[in-house]
């Protein structure tokens, strides 16, 4: 690698991202398994979710829209991830071609 | 114990789409490092021991010489924060997994394998082998597609972005069907978009899933949609 500088930069960023990644597993094995937090965590994923995509199609409008409808749709009717995924890229691939 | 290769195998053909989706991807970031004058080996790192494309994208935007580094690692810290409740949630699944096994993996742990893991996980099959099954080929695509972007001679710009930016936001959204839990999640998800778009207006996207997810989660505790 031609410059120190970068790969500093490069083993900074990653400490702090699997730091992100394993802190939470860790922490939560000293909290109790019975609570408002556990059943937080329970109910946290749909919710995470949602708001994930809503952001996302915010950001990437119309063919984000089209392309999360395709791969819902493609999902409750197949039950497949990858079928859901074609849907999805289908699906936005057209509305940016129509758009 | 849940870790099974049955569950290792199972995860490694449900993430054998990510090659695809997630090479993609990794093309458009070894490109982009190629246009910031990165070699290859350091594109190929960024991946490898980063793997993330929030916090890759995050450190593109801030890249100068010298490094910020210092600010390179805040940002992360608060575009990645979602990581914590990912990893605390995947805690209840696999208290009885050593940790010696789980720290590894969690190196790996990205949007879509969690999902993914969370979801079997629900259906009754909690497996660590299905989270390191499904993450291989999600890293695969990403490392692999960051080296061929990087080598190739293209330009960061038309489908291929606008495919590599649309991939995270569709596996997440194939995957809500099994995240609904009838009529009572309609109010708590209402909320999760609302705060969320409120939240992307404002502090950007980054912020969006954590604080829209956190009020949503919240709304379901007091109405008690566990019980």
């Amino acid at each position: 690698m031609s410059d120190l500088r970068i790969l500093a930069a490069v083993l900074a960023v990653a400490a702090v991202t699997y730091a992100m990644r394993s802190g939470g597993f860790l922490a939560a094995s000293a909290m109790p398994q019975h609570g408002l937090l556990p059943r937080l965590l329970r109910l946290a994923p749909g919710n995470l979710f949602v708001a994930f995509a809503a952001a996302g199609i915010l950001e990437g409008g119309w063919p984000s829209l089209a392309g999360c409808l395709g791969a819902v749709t493609a999902m409750a009717v197949t039950k497949r991830e990858w079928a859901a995924l074609g849907g999805g890229f289908a699906a936005a691939a057209l509305a940016s071609a129509l758009a | 114990m849940p870790f099974t290769t049955a569950g290792l195998r199972r995860g490694l053909l449900a993430g054998l789409p990510f090659i695809l989706s997630n090479g993609v991807a990794g093309i458009v970031m070894g490109v982009a490092y190629r246009g910031l004058g990165l070699d290859f080996a350091a594109a190929v790192l960024f991946s490898l021991l980063v793997y993330s494309a929030t916090a890759q994208a995050v450190v593109l935007g801030l890249w100068a010489m010298p490094p910020p580094i210092a600010v390179m690692m805040l940002a992360c810290a608060a575009t990645n924060a979602r990581y914590l409740v990912m990893g605390a949630h995947l805690r209840q699944f696999f208290t009885d997994v050593p940790r010696r096994v789980m720290l590894p993996i969690l190196a790996l742990l990205g949007d879509a394998s969690w999902f993914m893991t969370v979801a079997e996980a629900e259906r009754g099959r909690r497996d660590a082998g299905y989270l390191l099954g499904c993450s291989l080929p999600m890293a695969s695509g990403w490392i692999g597609g960051t080296a061929l972007g990087h080598a190739l001679p293209l330009r960061p710009h038309g489908p291929l972005a606008g495919a590599a930016a649309f991939r995270p936001l569709v596996f997440v959204v194939a995957l809500l069907p099994t995240q609904w839990r009838g009529p009572r999640s309609l109010v708590p998800w209402a909320v999760s978009a609302a705060v969320g778009l409120a939240v992307a207006s404002s502090l950007g996207p980054s912020w969006a899933m954590l604080i829209g997810g956190g009020a949503g989660t919240l709304v379901s505790a007091l109405r008690g949609d566990d019980v």
